[in-house]
């Protein structure tokens, strides 16, 4: 059981750094980024690479990982730099989907459909509880070290700027900010946390594969968001532990649920993750945690 | 009325410690030997994971009402994997910690099944998967030898094309494949072996699922004039080809893994677009009484005849070989009962066919256990090895023309 518990918090704690990159750019820039999976799997991908073939240590495989997320974010964000809304919604997932397809057929760079087995672990698996019990704590102290950073941006100039950007782009031109540089280092760096969740996520599970990154785990992490509120990495990382946590209690929820088939019982899973949405938003629509309004500072 | 966050996670808390008891007082019980059924009940493996769990739990009931095995009951444990690696991972967690499973039955994607194999290994407990992958077979999968494999491996699937293919003098094959593991396996195996025998394979293509159309893959493997075209595929995406290939009205033989052309192949297209094709599966032990005990169990409990489901009659084999194991190893030592399982699956030994034959004879000595699926005998590996039949499809049947052996 403990074990169990433990897995389910590393799984949280991977999840809240998906939820803080996605707050960062949809809830504080007001991009729509569908294409979380795909950075996730850009970081699986360049950490379980280096370290499965190449030996490199987890930690430059990690470095690495976040800074690849980075890179893929730039890239995307260059690309789609007139798109807003539901067009960079579609782009974004677009862009999910060419890597996960591009990651299994490209079997010379990743293995294809097989993926990579054997990725090496952070702590020796064979230490039991130990293994995941410091697993925990290296994506706990992942999701505080981002939760911090995140809260530093929030009260900067750069955390409003961002946010007078999402409100009104040119408002914000007229106040003499670069719109696209605002875009572009959100985007990036909202790519390089979810790199860093791909890569920690690859060395506890010791295997990464294309299946791995459907986009059902974006649609995941907006859940996660929505429910904890979109603007605050505290609603963020709030809902990414109650989404596991929720998904996780259905599963026992359906197994003493009278008299349901095995097919039943699934279903009523999924309907129950739907229901709880509903039921969150109904009675908090701005999420668990909504934004606050800041007061201007007193100069 | 106003809800306060406070009432909200006070609820949550409260529905959490409400399921949680339950568990806790389950993982309790005592003499009985917990099995997890991790079978795909939705996703793309749903047409088979509905009937493998109810397999597992047939099987266990045979197994029990013979008495169970060294003296203990067989109790199953249900999750679905949802045929996707991350689901399994979650769900097979849960079966090892939470219901303290000594062995986990079932996966059937090579994917989730190499997904789930570290954290069967991490417990030192039993996989037993359906997968084809050949990375199923070898370290870092199998570093422990806990796993085995039911199913023929793709590369086997694919040597078997080849004697097929060379059986029926064809000479110029392509191919085309499901981008899976699998899928990719089929026709790689096939590719490889095909070489081997010094021919060349003229065109192969390796397409993405979930398309309503593949007519320009196809159109890319007919443009090469291949007089037989070997895939690996799955159900869905073989109804569209079909549909699409017979609208091009170009000839040529196919030749097609079991669960592709299947007899759901033939009633969704019709029988004149699929006459002629080649069908290979892995033979079904049909003539020994262990395939006629599976069928009347899958008949019962599914309404379906038990040659349907392939993967169901693998199931029902895998709790047999488990409890069989247990029953040798007289304990629930997991080393034990691993180190028993090729022994009572096996030749040489008596030839036993259900669990309350086997149970007998194994008082007396060395049982060889023969199972629906196949007759069960493992290799290094922990891979079944097979033999394969060919089947034609002849006016809306499957006729079985002969079997390959490999």
């Amino acid at each position: 059981m403990l074990t169990y518990i433990l897995f389910m918090l590393v799984v949280g704690s991977i999840y809240a750094l998906l939820a803080q990159s996605l707050m960062l750019s949809w809830g504080l820039a007001g991009l729509v980024n569908l294409g979380l999976a795909g950075f996730f799997a850009v970081g699986a991908y360049a950490s379980a690479m280096l370290t499965t073939w190449e030996q490199a240590p987890i930690l430059v495989g990690v470095s690495v990982a976040v800074l690849a997320g980075g890179l893929a974010g730039l890239l995307v964000c260059f690309s789609t730099l007139r798109l807003r809304d539901d067009y960079l919604a579609i782009v974004t997932l677009g862009f999910a989907e060419i890597v996960r397809i591009v990651a299994s057929n490209e079997v010379w760079l990743t293995g294809g459909t097989d993926g990579i087995s054997g990725v090496p672990v952070m702590i020796a698996r064979d230490t039991g509880v130990w293994f995941h019990l410091g697993t925990l704590l290296i994506t706990v102290a992942a999701v505080i070290l981002v939760y911090v950073l995140q809260r530093r941006l929030l009260a900067s100039p750069w955390g409003r700027a961002l946010r007078a950007v999402r409100e009104d782009q040119t408002v914000a031109s007229v106040a003499g900010k670069s719109i696209v540089r605002f875009k572009a280092q959100a985007f990036s760096l909202a790519a390089a946390i979810a790199g860093l969740a791909g890569a920690l996520y690859g060395h506890y599970t010791s295997y990464v594969a294309p299946d791995q990154f459907q986009p059902l785990i974006t649609i995941y992490i907006f859940l996660a968001v929505t429910a904890g509120g979109n603007a605050r990495p505290a609603g963020a990382v709030l809902g990414a532990y109650l989404l596991v946590a929720f998904l996780e209690a259905t599963r026992f929820l359906a197994e003493i649920a009278p008299g349901v088939t095995a097919l039943q019982a699934a279903a009523l899973r999924e309907i129950a993750v739907g229901i709880g949405l509903v039921i969150v938003l109904t009675l908090r629509p701005d999420g668990l945690l909504p934004e606050r309004s800041q007061k201007a500072p007193a100069s | 009325m106003t809800h306060t966050r406070r009432q909200f996670i006070g609820t949550i808390g409260a529905a959490t410690a409400l399921i949680g008891a339950p568990s806790i007082l389950r993982a309790q019980a005592q003499g009985t030997f917990r099995i997890g059924a991790l079978c795909p009940v939705t996703g793309s493996g749903s047409p088979f994971g509905s009937g493998m769990q109810k397999m597992i739990i047939a099987a266990a009931e045979a197994v029990n009402a013979a008495g169970g095995a060294a003296g203990r009951k067989i109790e199953i444990v249900s999750e679905d994997t949802q045929t996707s690696p991350q689901a399994a991972v979650l769900a097979a967690k849960k079966l090892i910690d939470v219901n303290k499973v000594q062995a986990v039955l079932g996966t059937w994607s090579s994917g989730v099944s190499l997904a789930v194999v570290p954290l069967t290994n991490d417990a030192n407990i039993i996989l037993m998967n359906t997968s084809g992958a050949p990375a199923l077979s070898v370290p870092p999968a199998n570093a422990k030898g806990l796993s085995y494999r039911f199913q023929a491996t793709n590369d086997r699937f694919g040597r078997a094309f080849a004697e097929i293919c060379e059986k029926e003098g064809f000479k110029r094959p392509a191919t085309m494949a499901f981008n899976n593991a699998s899928g990719v396996g089929n026709t790689e195996g096939f590719r490889k072996a095909w070489e081997a025998k010094g021919h060349k394979v003229v065109e192969s293509v390796v397409y993405e699922p979930n398309q309503p159309t593949y007519r320009s893959e196809l159109q890319k493997v007919l443009a090469a004039n291949p007089d037989v075209i070997v895939t690996g595929s799955y159900l869905a995406d073989t109804t569209i080809i079909m549909r699409e290939w017979y609208q091009s009205g170009q000839p040529v033989k196919w030749v097609m893994p079991g669960w592709a052309a299947s007899p759901d192949l033939v009633k969704a297209v019709g029988p004149d677009v699929v006459e002629g094709i080649i069908s290979v599966d892995s033979v079904s032990n049909e003539n020994a009484p262990s395939y006629k005990a599976y069928d009347e169990a899958y008949r019962k409990a599914t309404g379906q005849p038990g040659q349907s489901n392939v993967y169901a009659a693998m199931t029902w084999d895998m709790v047999h070989a488990v409890a069989l194991a247990i029953e040798a190893a007289n304990g629930t030592d997991m080393a034990a009962i691993n180190a028993k399982i090729r022994e009572v699956s096996n030749p040489a030994g008596q030839q036993v066919y259900t669990y309350a034959e086997a149970k007998e004879a194994l008082k007396k000595g060395k049982i060889n256990f023969e199972g629906a699926s196949s007759v069960l005998d493992f290799d290094q590996y922990g891979d079944v090895t097979p033999d394969f039949g060919v089947f034609f499809i002849e006016g809306g049947q499957l006729n079985r023309r002969y079997v390959v052996k490999i």
